[in-house]
């Protein structure tokens, strides 16, 4: 029982990271990011190569993702999808664009990283014991990064120049324009910002579960069910998706064989949207 | 003989009351105007009454049958058909295009006739056409019929966003700000085509913020304001209501019957 | 010396909008082409190709591939993006290889029986799904490819789990009043399956155009354009939304029993999401106006995919650069390069 809790709450707090990222690029500039699990992917093997294959430190690694899922996510935003705002085409070619640089970015990792299944190396060792649970003090210092990274990111979106402009944004791109805002500029942060959270969401949970070029798909999908959950474009509905699945994830592999956890995880989801398709907070269309 | 009956409409959002027990009724043949400041929840009325929107309490009967419940697009089957802004429109088709579409509720055939192109569905076609091009010409449409509806000027687009209506048959018009932007030439032109429409036996109920225009064509008003009716009657004593004249004051001058 | 509107204005043609002409009829000049290309398929190529297995074999699977493709067009036809057509084709695929291996069903039977199941689930899922529109719908139908996956691993006997089934029997004779008109598909030759897979595609083709030029596709027009407009005139959007995404499953589904008895397996893996990804890129590579497109699309990438062999490793990166270059370029997709000035395109608008 303390065991499920315990996986849920490291699960949650991570898959919080990544929903985040795709809710701000989403709220931002209308755009589902389809390679966000490839972008969470790439950041596992920077970690892998930097911290698991050069031994350089662990925090320095972060940094590293950081940077690099922080530029292909500006150059994604700078070179593919500001050009195809300008070009006023049908809604779905944005999409397709998203999907289209997920399929780039999968396909680059598999030339580049080859397809084996990668891990490195525990970051701390030791266990802690809460009741009957275990919990490695590898996967506490990732839960506890990733509430700090939480934290700062929230307050970084409420109460910097920057993150006040990301919100503006959010909700007038029209008149936060008309504000004097350097609307381009903001975008591309933004969507820098959200690439990076999953990037780094990538290198924390690299040193729990390892990572291999296929699991971009799988995290993509992971980001969506929590946003469809949640309620997509809003914050507190990323954590609340973040949760949601963090402790079915936990609760059904402790308790159902292999695969049927997730088959259970998207009838629900199914049966959820019937009921209430905007999300849990999301806002009704219509 | 009351062809709509609006009974107790109420619909809340989270705290918002948008509406308010609003009743009133319709006589057949009638033209009812909905007027009302802005933000008087006429449009939302409009979606309760074409069950575009589910209301919170009350009902709309239509011809004795209650409407409100059948879903949307039922409503319209029954004969309650309603109009809206004029970006409302099927774009990428021409204007013909549109208003052959929207016969789709004449179709005789069956749907294995329709695809395999049967007499029916070439006898519905050609009624289709010949309807859609009569219709374009009553409201004076003819000369773009085969123009892209995304390229109409807008004074033509509110008069397809009607043409398409009436394809459908309506008992009952519910008709969206018909008069906006329009100069008075305009106004007036589409003024003798309401009546026109009402005289070949449809109903019609009008939201409007056009006051001379509403003044001129209504048989009966009724006016809300914040969700609640505050009037009722016709035109002559809709103007000299003093709470709607109150409702109003903060409104500019331009607008109260120029 | 008045100024007639009619000339002036372009003709509601196939200028890659969707708005057909007055006449749904083909003109003559795509007659011409449609009667080529049925040559091109069922006379030169096997003349000219006929003795290489390996060219015949990639476009047959360019030939279903845009099969299955043209079902993913009409949900794009109704204002859906589909992710989910590599999970109805998995669908279609288990059908018939279950109905084959376990029930001994004849292969003739498997196929539009695998379309009906999967039309069938589709309804289901569409039903409520279909509510959804955009990223959320798009999401949900990648979401669904991967769903599928699971429920096949995890079918139990009837699935064979992750070792999926195999030996599923080829296609046999058909015979009629002793007559043989169709020979026993055997596996050296893989004539009679380019063969059939021409069929499905140009029936395929013919049966989509004939939706597409019907009333149902003007009430498809109708709900892509303006839903909220649809219904207020009387259409049941629900309805036909429906009836589309069904169409859509059924032409899956058939797709994937005619691959499982080409191949003789299918597993759980047999088509993952970057197959539903690759059907809308068909898609849209061709030309999201044209009925054409998706065969355009597909023939077009499937070909330069295998001749491509030489950079093997890079092929599937390479796709990734194309769709986006595609997205960039060539927004209205291969076909709308073949507009003249006067806004007619070429044959199969929508």
């Amino acid at each position: 029982m303390e065991q499920m809790l315990v996986n849920g709450v490291v699960l949650a707090v991570n898959y919080a990271l990544i929903a985040l990222g795709i809710t701000l690029i989403f709220s931002i500039m209308n755009i589902l990011n389809f390679a966000h699990g490839q972008m969470f992917m790439i950041g596992g093997f920077v970690v892998y190569y930097l911290y698991g294959l050069f031994k350089v430190n662990y925090f320095l690694s972060l940094i590293a993702v950081v940077l690099v899922l922080g530029g292909i996510g500006w150059c994604f935003e700078t070179f593919f999808f500001r050009r195809m705002r300008k070009m006023a085409t049908r809604e779905e070619n944005s999409m397709l664009l998203a999907v289209g640089t997920a399929l780039l970015l999968e396909n680059l990792a598999l030339s580049i990283f080859g397809e084996k299944q990668r891990g490195v190396p525990p970051v701390v060792s030791g266990v802690f014991r809460f009741g009957t649970a275990y919990l490695p003090a590898g996967r506490l210092l990732v839960m506890v990064l990733a509430i700090v990274l939480i934290v700062g990111l929230l307050l970084f979106v409420q109460y910097t120049k920057l993150g006040r402009a990301m919100r503006a944004l959010a909700q007038d791109r029209e008149v936060t324009h008309l504000m004097g805002v350097n609307v381009d500029r903001v975008a591309a942060f933004g969507f820098a910002l959200g690439a990076a959270l999953a990037g780094v969401a990538g290198g924390l949970l690299v040193t729990v579960f390892g990572v291999n070029s296929g699991v971009g798909n799988v995290y993509s999908i992971k980001a969506f069910i929590m946003i469809m959950i949640g309620g997509a474009g809003v914050v507190p509905g990323a954590i609340l998706g973040a949760i949601v699945l963090g402790f079915a994830e936990a609760i059904g592999y402790e308790l159902l064989p292999g695969s049927i956890t997730y088959l259970l995880i998207f009838t629900g989801l199914i049966i959820f949207l019937l009921l209430r398709p905007q999300g849990l907070l999301g806002k009704p269309w219509g | 003989m009351a062809i709509l009956d609006v009974q107790g409409l109420t619909k809340r959002f989270g705290g918002l009351t948008a509406v308010n027990n609003v009743s009133f009724s319709v006589e057949k043949g009638a033209i009812l105007s909905v007027i009302g400041p802005n933000g008087a929840g006429k449009s939302t009325l409009f979606k309760l009454i074409s069950s575009f929107v589910v209301p919170t309490s009350g009902r709309v009967n239509y011809n004795e049958l209650t409407i409100t419940g059948l879903p949307p697009h039922e409503v319209a089957r029954r004969g309650v058909v309603r109009t809206f802004q004029e970006t409302t429109i099927f774009k990428e088709m021409t204007a013909l295009q549109n208003v052959i579409v929207a016969h789709q509720l004449r179709c005789r055939a069956s749907s294995f006739g329709i695809y395999f192109s049967s007499a029916a569905a070439r006898a519905d076609e050609e009624r289709f056409r010949e309807s859609a091009i009569e219709i374009l010409d009553y409201l004076g449409l003819s000369t773009v019929k085969q123009m892209l509806a995304r390229n109409l000027p807008h004074g033509h687009l509110r008069a397809l966003g009607i043409a398409v209506a009436m394809a459908a048959e309506p008992k009952v018009l519910l008709l969206d700000e018909p008069f906006s932007g329009m100069n008075v030439e305009e106004t007036e032109a589409a003024v003798r085509l309401v009546r026109g429409i009402r005289d070949r036996g449809v109903t019609i109920v009008l939201v409007e913020h056009d006051m001379s225009a509403v003044m001129r064509i209504s048989d009966k008003i009724v006016v809300l304001s914040f969700g609640t009716k505050i009037a009722e009657g016709t035109p002559v004593e809709v103007q000299q209501n003093e709470a709607v004249i109150g409702a109003y004051l903060g409104q500019a001058d331009e607008e109260i019957g120029h | 010396m008045g100024l007639d509107i009619n000339r002036l204005t372009p003709r509601a043609g196939n200028g890659g909008t969707g708005a057909a002409t007055e006449n749904d009829r083909l003109n003559r000049g795509q007659k011409l082409r449609f009667a080529a290309f049925v040559l091109i398929l069922l006379v030169a190529v096997p003349i000219l190709l006929g003795r290489s297995p390996y060219f015949i074999t990639v476009l047959t699977n360019a030939a279903i591939l845009s099969f299955i493709s043209l079902g993913v067009w009409v949900t794009f036809s109704i204002g859906r993006m589909n992710l989910a057509q590599g999970a109805f084709a998995l669908v279609g695929g288990y059908a018939g290889a279950i109905l084959s291996t376990r029930y001994g069903v004849p292969f003739w039977f498997c196929l539009p029986l695998a379309g009906l199941i999967s039309a069938v689930l589709g309804a289901l899922i569409g039903w409520p799904v279909l509510r959804l529109k955009g990223v959320y719908f798009a999401m949900t139908t990648l979401s669904l490819t991967e769903a599928i996956r699971l429920l096949a691993l995890n079918g139990g006997d009837l699935t064979k789990g992750a070792t999926g089934i195999v030996n599923i029997p080829r296609p046999g004779a058909i015979d009629i009043f002793g007559l043989t008109i169709v020979h026993d598909f055997n596996g050296a030759d893989p004539l009679p399956f380019y063969f059939l897979a021409c069929a499905l595609l140009l029936l395929g083709l013919v049966g989509v155009w004939r939706l597409s030029t019907s009333r149902l596709g003007w009430v498809f027009r109708s709900l892509r354009q303006n839903e909220d407009l649809a219904t207020s005139i009387g259409i049941n959007v629900a309805k036909y939304r429906v009836i589309a995404f069904a169409v859509c499953c059924f032409m899956g589904g058939i797709g994937g029993a005619f691959f499982a008895a080409f191949h003789q397996n299918i597993y759980p893996a047999t088509y993952t999401i970057s197959d539903s990804v690759n059907f809308m890129l068909y898609c849209f590579l061709g030309g999201l106006s044209y009925i054409f497109g998706p065969v355009v699309g597909a023939f077009l990438l499937v070909v330069a995919f295998e001749l491509l062999q030489a950079v093997q490793d890079y092929q599937a990166l390479i796709y990734g650069i194309l769709m986006i270059a595609c997205m960039l370029w060539l927004p209205n997709g291969i076909l709308s390069l073949g507009l003249r000035h006067d806004g007619k395109g070429k044959d199969g608008r929508r």
